[in-house]
């Protein structure tokens, strides 16, 4: 490892003017406004042969977060799931589960299986949209429920509950993936570290020849490499019971 | 060169038009730097940086030591996050085939990379050096400078480059056109053989 020295007689010894960063156009602010949020069209000028669906990391990524099964169904799917597992939501749910069903198009989570990163923006637009068609849902099952017989004041209390619990069962999604928005997915992650602790590794074959074992610079990249690797068996171990 | 497949640069992407990577990509990126920066100094030094690209690019230990000298532009003798996001564009772009695109977009932060002394003049000596990075050819190389070399001083200054980049963009852009046309008219002509077949057939 080598402190900066010059390259080659006659060039510049001291620092360059800085480059200019990589700049959006008419953006004055350096690199945290570099990006674009705009949607990423596959280039596909990765070699032909090369990359499957299976193993394009977009597709994990919007895999990812995805992970609980029941997410990547059509909401008439969801409320024919829900009968199947005996629960009845009674006619006015289905009613809505029909109606809802020929929207999907305008946001459902079926959009997430194209695996492409369409825009970043839509995400949000999808979980404010149906946060709000929860609600409504909600709403209106148990408006439905208020305006039945009396005497079917029962039947009402069972199905709403159950309706309650059908709710429920999805709400976990919602919040996992609210969850997720803040994190990398696992899946990429794990290619990141595994990619990382082979580099790190040759890295300390360096390091150790360079400036021996015992240089405190080596003993840190020692213990980093260890706690990654214990990070990464734990993990395994997670996923495998 | 090209990027060692499966690898993480593998799988990102530039955006199209502004040879940028998007806001996903960049904290993924982020991530990953911090992952090599084992000394938490928000840094990569010649050692690590060495490592990464030579597990990830298929350039040899003199072309890496170039771009980590090009990169340096603080002498400090480490890399920051900002010249390793630019690393990384151009590789991408390298990868994509979209080196004359990337230049064009951002002609600016290029031509200060190529500028080594700060002279605000770029000379076909650094040109050369860096001919791996961003693909240029010889025969480019030759006509940069006789076409592009307003001034005459064998060097090219901002605005010469500025024309350069601008020139080399629209000899790509009309190279895709005359592809895609290209690609146009190859299925319309093994189509009417089979329209033949079918209509004999009827008759």
């Amino acid at each position: 490892m080598t402190r900066r020295r010059s390259q080659s007689p006659g060039r510049a010894q001291g620092p360059r003017p800085q480059p200019a960063r990589l700049l959006l156009p008419q953006s004055p602010r350096p690199l945290a406004a570099l990006v674009v949020c705009g949607p990423q069209a596959s280039l596909g000028s990765h070699d032909s042969d090369d990359s499957s669906p299976d193993n394009d990391i977009r597709n994990l990524w919007t895999r990812a977060t995805l992970s609980q099964p029941k997410l990547n169904v059509p909401r008439s799917k969801i409320c024919d799931d829900s009968d199947a597992e005996g629960s009845s939501l009674g006619s006015k749910t289905r009613q809505w589960c029909n109606g809802k069903a020929g929207r999907e198009s305008d946001g459902g989570w079926e959009e997430w299986d194209d695996g492409e990163d369409k825009d970043g923006f839509r995400r949000e637009d999808l979980h404010g949209h149906l946060s709000l068609e929860m609600e409504l849902r909600r709403g209106s099952i148990l408006g439905s429920h208020l305006e039945e017989d009396v005497d079917s004041e029962t039947e009402s209390e069972v199905s709403s509950s159950e309706s309650s619990i059908s709710i429920s069962k999805h709400t976990p999604h919602r919040a996992y993936w609210i969850e997720q928005q803040n994190r990398l997915p696992l899946p990429l992650m794990e290619v990141m570290e595994n990619e990382a602790l082979e580099i790190l590794t040759k890295a300390l074959w360096s390091y150790r020849s360079g400036i021996g074992r015992d240089h405190f610079l080596t003993k840190q990249l020692q213990r980093y490499i260890e706690g990654l690797k214990r990070r990464r068996s734990k993990r395994l171990h997670l996923v495998a019971y | 060169m090209k990027l060692k497949q499966g690898s993480f640069l593998w799988y990102l992407y530039l955006d199209k038009l502004y040879c940028l990577l998007s806001v996903r990509n960049v904290k993924a990126l982020l991530e990953y730097f911090h992952l090599l920066d084992v000394h938490h100094n928000n840094t990569l030094n010649d050692v690590l940086f060495y490592h990464f690209l030579r597990h990830v690019t298929s350039w040899k230990r003199t072309q890496i030591m170039i771009v980590f000298n090009m990169l340096d532009w603080n002498a400090m003798g480490e890399i920051g996050f900002d010249q390793f996001y630019m690393l990384v564009c151009i590789l991408l772009a390298q990868q994509n085939h979209l080196e004359e695109q990337f230049i064009f977009r951002h002609s600016r932060p290029v031509f200060e990379l190529l500028d080594l002394d700060g002279e605000l003049r770029i000379g076909a000596d650094n040109f050369h050096m860096y001919n791996f990075l961003f693909n240029i050819k010889k025969q480019e190389l030759r006509e940069l400078y006789h076409d592009f070399d307003i001034t005459g001083d064998r060097r090219l200054n901002y605005k010469e480059f500025k024309l350069f980049t601008i020139f080399t963009m629209d000899k790509y852009q009309e190279k895709q056109k005359a592809e895609k046309e290209q690609g146009k008219t190859a299925p319309l002509k093994k189509k009417r053989p089979h329209r033949f077949i079918l209509s004999s057939k009827l008759f």
